[in-house]
């Protein structure tokens, strides 16, 4: 145990530096050329929006699982590796859904119809199963949406879609602020980290473990108050007034509206399906 | 704590962001009034902040690690609404930016996190550190004891809007069409894994951090708490 707790800064720190690398990945798929990548980014975020509500309403499997058909679709259409795709979106969040759903499909959790009997009275229940199945769908596909919203938009014009979006300004602001603040900090933890490494090795115990992501995250937020001022001089210098500008320069066509109009009509055809299928 | 998209249906994600509109709104309201020009950039390192601390795994006994969400910590030094937008826009960055999901959750996200732990975890300090001086050990344990607190109201929060998905989303032969387990087994799930690991984990680094700030740079506590109120 020891042994495995010594390492475990190291090992957030490289999960994060991983992720947020993944991440800037992500502007370079987002600069290719591809179907969602072409669309105007605030009709695209609309229309991505709007799918997430029709997965959101759904209450059919094979619905749910023909809108995720449609997301591996527009991966491919979009120039996005479909394995660098389904490992983005398989781990985490829907590996966790899966789990969570098993106990759901036996009798003791979920009453009703049983459809495979275990024997000492459990079984799998057809409530139990197709609520299961609704249940991850709707996770891997809503996820996928994100994802593929995420990908296919540079995170700067995803801020600046925000803003069109009547988000009050002090959000974007924010927003934009702190994306490139997190950069700085994962940096920051990294070098604090690779300091007390080289002047304490390895720290040995779960209390010492403790106490080292405590420092940490304080002598974090020391460094953080101390650029403050730093930056607001470089805003100043930079024009900074008190209000944010943004530029537009997004221009919706033909093409932007008819993508607006097939995702509004998934919408009201998985409304529709609510009826009749299940 | 943080719900991914799909756990909860159109109702309560409807209501939380209905809920959480107004909250926004005098957050952005009050933090305007508040903020001096000077302190802009303070907001987002207080976004960023608690986004990198929910990065961070704390070691557990048994070998498992598990992390803070820091939400009762950026109050303390932030005040809790600056530390309301501030959680927000970690919680959007985590769910838009990074594709992590949770975007038709992020109301709910933010009632619990961002709006319950951030005012309870504030509120319950300020209670118990009273008129304490800054470098007093009363602070450390205040500071503890509302993040310990504050991330069980929060998870209870979650745990009730996990359990009523069942009530309230069902089709006629029983099947559940979102979270599938019900109020008794949500809450007992959710308190049990709050009170007994995730709560000792934010009241450690709660309660620590604020010890280390108070010996580097106590200063620093003091301008915190009259920075945006």
């Amino acid at each position: 145990m020891r042994n495995n707790s010594s390492r475990f800064i190291e090992r957030s720190i490289t999960g994060a530096l991983s992720f947020l690398r993944n991440s800037v990945f992500a502007d370079d798929i987002a600069l290719q050329k591809g179907y969602l990548q072409a669309r105007d980014p605030r009709i695209r975020a609309a229309g991505i929006g709007v799918l997430l509500l029709a997965v959101l309403f759904a209450r059919s499997a094979l619905f749910l699982s023909s809108a995720y058909l449609l997301c591996l679709l527009l991966a491919a259409a979009s120039s996005i590796h479909t394995m660098f795709f389904l490992k983005r979106t398989w781990l985490f969040i829907p590996a966790f859904a899966f789990f969570i759903a098993i106990p759901a499909l036996f009798n003791f959790f979920t009453p009703g119809e049983p459809l495979i009997s275990l024997g000492h009275g459990v079984s799998i229940t057809e409530q139990g199963l197709h609520g299961a199945v609704i249940f991850f769908t709707r996770v891997l596909t809503s996820v996928s949406l994100a994802v593929l919203l995420s990908l296919t938009t540079r995170h700067s014009v995803l801020l600046r879609v925000l803003r069109i979006f009547k988000i009050p300004q002090v959000f974007v602001m924010t927003l934009g602020m702190s994306y490139r603040y997190i950069y700085l900090f994962i940096e920051t933890v990294q070098n604090t980290f690779t300091a007390i490494k080289s002047r304490v090795g390895h720290v040995s115990s779960v209390r010492k473990g403790q106490r080292a992501v405590a420092w940490n995250i304080a002598s974090l937020w020391l460094r953080s108050y101390q650029l403050q001022n730093q930056i607001f001089s470089a805003m100043l210098s930079r024009g900074y007034t008190g209000e944010a500008l943004i530029l537009y320069e997004f221009r919706a066509g033909a093409k932007d509206f008819f993508w607006l109009g097939v995702t509004i009509a998934v919408f009201v055809f998985g409304l529709w399906t609510n009826r009749y299928l299940h | 704590m943080h719900i991914p998209d799909g756990y909860l249906g159109p109702v309560t994600s409807g209501v939380m962001y209905a809920v959480m509109l107004p909250v926004w709104a005098v957050a952005s309201r009050m933090v305007k009034k508040t903020l001096r020009a000077r302190q802009v950039p303070l907001l987002a390192i207080g976004a960023a902040f608690s986004f990198v601390i929910m990065m961070f795994n704390v070691p557990i006994p048994a070998g498992t690690t598990g992390h803070a969400v820091g939400a009762v910590l950026v109050a303390i030094l932030l005040g809790p609404w600056a530390a309301c937008i501030a959680v927000t826009v970690a919680l959007v960055v985590q769910a838009l930016l990074f594709g992590d999901g949770g975007i038709t959750a992020v109301g709910a996200n933010c009632f619990n996190m961002a709006f319950i732990e951030v005012f309870a975890g504030y509120y319950i300090y300020k209670l118990l550190s009273g008129s304490s001086p800054i470098a007093s050990g009363r602070r450390v344990i205040a500071a503890g004891i509302a993040g310990y607190l504050a991330l069980n109201i929060a998870a209870l929060s979650t745990a009730i809007m996990f359990g009523i998905q069942p009530l309230l989303h069902k089709t006629a032969n029983g099947q559940a069409l979102y979270c599938p387990y019900g109020l008794h087994i949500a809450i007992p799930a959710m308190a049990g894994e709050h009170l007994l690991l995730f709560g000792w984990i934010e009241a450690l680094v709660t309660g620590l951090v604020i010890k280390y700030l108070q010996k580097q740079d106590p200063a620093l506590l003091a301008a915190g708490k009259e920075a945006l109120r």
